[in-house]
């Protein structure tokens, strides 16, 4: 009861709208809305409410990424463009052949993991624990949601401050706690850098997954849970039997995009240790930003299709591994 | 989940509850400290945790050394437009891809997918030329088209599921009473959703306000510069004058900051039972 | 319906047309000429300074208006070739020694010459600059506003307290006081160390002081008898020198520091020593941590055998090719090479001058300045060398050797290991 106080309080909120009925939402509403035939009035009306934002998209990001692309196949250099000439898939090869590459691919998918794991956890057990009504909630969730409002690159800039080896506040917190002797050079040591970034993008990313399984979970009917609590299921049973299968969808989704987000994320980085020391903190999309910063932009552009090209191969099998447990009904 | 807690697991939550308060609002404590400590205090030895002498220096300086106003009132200007613009437009694509079976319906949610997947970097130098061509290179209305095309995409997604959510029954019984389905849309579902909307153009907003990459690129004279594009000059110039560079995030983080903090709420509540369900 | 929809789109279309004429540039009218100018070596006191060069460019010149963008530093070369690909956009602009071989190449830099046939401020000029404004084939694509060399910036009180009479003469000399004065329990660091961005430069310098012997006056890197300075035995003293530095002098950041970590090092007061081009000055001299009579500079450090070499690094302004008002964006750069305006330029921003009046000048006769005096007044002693820094493949090699010298400083790559690897380079690519 306790915990769809926020929707229920609210006379007009979709939640208590959705609710009527007590079938799980989204399909619950689904059967008997359409209307299959084709009519010359549908089609324009479809047409008409799609065309802005397809206008957009399509000459704003889809038109430049093509026109980008085919530079991948030519050698583009802002070094030397007299001779901007077809070359295959020179670029490509080149992005291989480069030693630090290996490095780089192994920092991406630390990057990747090392983000995702603990955001997901951590913004899982937030959500949870914030579910059940509490005094200064509405507070407490102004405080700890405000990560999510500031750009990567100023929280990269932030955390390099306090991560300062000589003058940071890390060091000399961990000093005063007596957990080391000697101030660490976080982000000059390469086997601690990457450490650092993490926690970084740990303390911005959780918020996303705190809210989208928050509001996943105000979804989940009282009723389960009533049921559940009849049938005597403990806390731990709960959670797994009713909490996660009925917001499986919402996580699913949530990991995706966030996986492709953190992918395409140099901006922390960038911002923090500009990919150093000794490339340890390099992933994929700050590699690209070096590549275009020194003129090559034939190898850039390769490397921006390999990241598209490995996204959509990394979503496409997400989607199919998720997909059969998406049609199970909680 | 609902019933009794015991004290332990009460103790526990709060527990929990109370380190991530302190992870969380720290850094954001540690700047204001840093930013209001007299210039030559910050690089002292040992660490102050609080100003000896407060100072705010390092803000009047933002504004007498740099143009920071000029730099928050682009931002603001940008975000503000660019954000109600692509809410605005989401929201008609966002009805149709909730309200309707058609066969490109798919290939539209994949061409949507895949837009969060392409870099900015690839796409930099021809936007630039194609912004070059239509006279809009160092041009506001130019940075906020491009926003427009950023942020529509997670924008319509998270709206169909707010649509999703809404009986057909509400709108059905509208347009019997004789409302064209533009005046269902605007007049019947618009209200319902209220608590979305804010939540779409809030993440709109805040991904505009932050956007660093596109608006360097675009973006030339000082009096066009957004805030992230000012940050970026601050800690590439000379030396890393942390004082003001703190003072400066201070300043960039307040606006989105309240932003969140007044509609924490409205978000969550705008998400709930919908955002992203497939 | 259809209309609504329609009317709604028209609407739309409406709101951003309005919101955008508000905000359009104003267009040139009325028979004034507007100039695009973009710096590069941004720095926000530099930008006042040029503003207002350029005000008084415009009060001498009523028909004329200037428009100065100035990009954040990392970003500035990327964002002025994209400007320049597009064709619009640019008139004046920043070159410097290391952008003019590649832009030239690419079409995207005017010829001067003809322009400058005549001018009267060539007359004024050091020779040093005249000949920096030409290149090998004799054009001009930039005229220099001033030159970068390297100098010994130093903290008198801290040596002092060390016990040292005399700021170090030589890199053994600096070695042994920076160690000395470090002290990382109380944050206190000797030398303020180049190990990121840019770290190739600072590791040349001392490499080119081991072998000042016998270095090749018009090539840096290369020694009288045609091989390259990596490759003699000088040089890998001059490395051991300069890691012992890293690990006994500098603070352990340094690995990542590029010029403002190291600028901010020094005039945060935490490092003693710092070796920079004289633009440093002016930073300096504001610093809120040190005063006045607790820095000095001395002349850079010198090898063994007591020489060294400068390697002089220049930058100018120029004309973009796809300039509409060439004639105008040759007036300003003419404005700015010359007279007062180039005399408040380099001083104010602290740079070698191009003028011959800067000689008699009592400015650059005191305090921080006579340093440089020293160096110019002494050729034998620090010598002059032009560096290969127009060659097309200089900045693979930049971050080539960025990334050597900070494995070496990290421990996995030896000096050996990266001197060879260097004079492998070069060979191949002089062949």
């Amino acid at each position: 009861m306790a915990a769809s106080s926020t929707t229920a309080k609210t006379e007009s909120g979709p939640g208590r709208l959705s609710r009527k009925g007590g079938a799980p939402p989204a399909r619950g509403a689904r059967p008997g809305r359409r209307r299959r035939e084709f009519t010359t009035r549908r089609g324009l009306l479809i047409a008409a409410f799609m065309a802005p934002a397809a206008v957009f998209v399509a000459v704003f990001t889809y038109y430049p990424m093509i026109a980008g692309s085919q530079m991948a196949f030519r050698n583009w250099k802002l070094t030397d463009l007299t001779d901007t000439s077809w070359v295959g898939w020179k670029n490509f090869r080149e992005v291989f052949a480069d030693p630090a590459w290996g490095t780089v691919l192994a920092n991406t998918g630390l990057w990747v993991g090392g983000s995702i794991v603990p955001q997901l956890v951590i913004g899982f057990a937030l959500a949870l624990w914030l579910r059940r009504r509490f005094r200064f909630r509405g507070l407490y969730q102004a405080l700890v949601f405000f990560p999510w409002a500031i750009s990567g690159f100023l929280i990269g800039i932030l955390f390099r401050w306090m991560f300062n080896s000589e003058f940071g506040v890390v060091n000399d917190l961990l000093q005063k706690a007596g957990l080391i002797d000697q101030p660490i050079a976080w982000l000059a040591d390469p086997d601690k850098a990457m450490i650092a970034v993490l926690v970084a993008n740990t303390w911005y990313g959780v918020t996303f997954f705190a809210i989208m399984i928050l509001a996943a979970l105000q979804s989940i009917p009282d009723e389960l849970y009533e049921a559940a609590a009849l049938d005597g299921a403990g806390k731990v049973r709960t959670l797994f039997s009713i909490t996660i299968p009925y917001i499986r969808t919402t996580l699913a989704l949530t990991v995706l995009l966030r996986v492709i987000w953190i992918f395409n994320f140099p901006d922390l980085i960038f911002g923090m240790t500009g990919g150093g020391p000794n490339n340890e903190t390099h992933i994929v999309t700050t590699w690209m930003i070096r590549i275009t910063q020194q003129g090559d932009y034939g190898q850039a552009s390769a490397i921006g299709l390999l990241v598209v090209a490995g996204l959509l191969l990394f979503a496409t099998f997400f989607l199919l591994a998720t997909r059969e447990k998406r049609e199970v009904k909680p | 989940m609902i019933g009794k807690e015991t004290t332990a697991g009460r103790t526990a939550r709060f527990t929990f509850l109370g380190i991530w308060l302190v992870f969380t609002v720290f850094p954001l404590y540690w700047i204001t400290v840093t930013s209001l400590k007299a210039p030559g205090d910050i690089f002292r030895f040992p660490i102050d945790y609080w100003p000896e002498h407060f100072s705010v220096e390092n803000y009047t300086g933002l504004f007498s050394k740099a143009d920071f106003g000029v730099y928050l009132t682009n931002s603001l200007i940008v975000a503000t437009v660019a954000g109600a613009v692509a809410t605005a437009i989401s929201m008609l694509s966002a009805y149709v891809l909730a309200r309707f079976e058609f066969r490109t319906k798919s290939a539209l949610l994949m061409a949507a997918l895949v837009t969060q997947m392409i870099p900015s970097f690839i796409a930099l130098g021809p936007l630039y030329l194609l912004m070059t061509d239509l006279r809009l290179v160092d041009n506001r209305l130019g940075l906020m088209l491009v926003y427009i095309a950023v942020c529509i995409p997670f924008c319509t997604v998270m709206l169909r599921g707010f649509f999703e959510n809404i009986p057909d029954a509400l709108e059905e019984a509208a347009m019997i009473d004789g409302l064209s389905r533009f005046g269902a849309l605007f007049r019947v579902l618009l209200p319902v959703m209220r608590p979305g909307i804010v939540a779409a153009f809030i993440f709109n907003f805040v991904n505009c306000w932050n956007e660093l990459f596109l608006s360097v690129t675009l973006m030339n004279s000082d009096a066009n510069k957004t805030v992230p594009t000012a940050l970026n000059g601050f800690i590439s110039s000379f030396n890393i004058d942390w004082g003001s560079m703190s003072a400066a995030a201070v300043l960039t983080i307040l606006p989105t900051m309240l932003l969140f903090a007044f509609a924490s709420r409205h978000i969550v509540q705008g998400l709930t039972s919908g955002a992203v369900k497939g | 319906m259809k209309r609504r929809t329609a009317a709604l789109a028209l609407g739309t279309a409406a709101a951003l047309v309005l919101t955008g004429c508000s905000t359009m540039n104003p267009s040139s009218s009325g028979g004034t000429v507007t100039l695009n100018m973009v710096e590069s070596l941004t720095n926000p006191a530099r930008t006042d300074l040029l503003k207002g060069l350029i005000a008084d460019f415009e009060k001498q010149n009523p028909k004329i208006k200037v428009n100065l963008i100035s990009p954040p530093t990392e970003q500035a070369d990327q964002k002025i070739q994209q400007m320049l690909q597009s064709g619009t956009g640019v008139d004046t602009l920043e070159v410097r020694d290391t952008t003019v071989g590649p832009w030239s190449n690419n079409g995207w830099l005017y010829d001067m010459k003809k322009d400058l046939t005549g001018w009267k401020g060539w007359e004024a000029m050091t020779e040093n600059a005249v000949k920096a404004a030409q290149d090998t084939e004799g054009k001009t694509y930039f005229i220099p506003y001033g030159f970068y060399g390297l100098s010994l910036f130093y903290r008198t009180d801290l040596i002092e307290k060390a016990g040292f009479s005399e700021p170090p003469a030589t890199w053994e000399d600096l070695l042994k006081q920076a160690s000395a004065i470090q002290d990382p329990a109380k944050r206190q660091y000797g030398y303020a160390f180049r190990g990121g961005a840019n770290a190739n430069g600072n590791a040349a310098a001392i490499i080119e002081a081991y072998v000042a012997d016998d270095v090749d006056p018009a090539n840096g890197f290369k020694l009288k008898d045609g091989k390259t300075i990596f490759s003699a035995p000088g040089a890998l003293d001059a490395m051991e020198t300069y890691l012992e530095l890293f690990k006994k002098a500098s603070p352990k950041s340094s690995v990542s520091w590029g010029y403002p970590e190291m600028v901010e090092g020094f005039s945060n007061g935490s490092t003693a020593f710092l070796l920079q081009d004289p633009e440093v000055i002016a930073t300096v001299s504001e610093s809120k941590s040190i005063t006045k009579d607790q820095w000095n500079t001395a002349p850079l450090v010198a090898g063994p055998s007591g020489k060294t070499v400068q390697a002089l690094a220049t930058a100018g302004w120029g004309v973009a090719k796809g300039s509409k008002n060439k004639p105008e964006a040759v007036k300003l750069v003419e404005f700015l090479s010359q007279g007062e305006a180039s005399t408040t330029f380099t001083k104010k921003n602290s740079l070698v001058p191009i003028l011959k009046s800067a000689n008699e000048d009592p400015f650059y006769k005191t305090g921080p300045w006579s340093s440089y005096v020293t160096m110019t007044e002494n050729p034998e002693k620090y010598l002059v060398v032009t560096q290969p820094r127009g060659v097309s493949w200089w900045t693979e090699w930049q971050q080539k050797a960025d990334a050597d010298v900070q494995k070496m400083i990290l421990g996995k790559l030896t000096p050996e290991k990266l001197l060879a690897g260097w004079d492998t380079y070069w060979t191949e690519k002089w062949k």
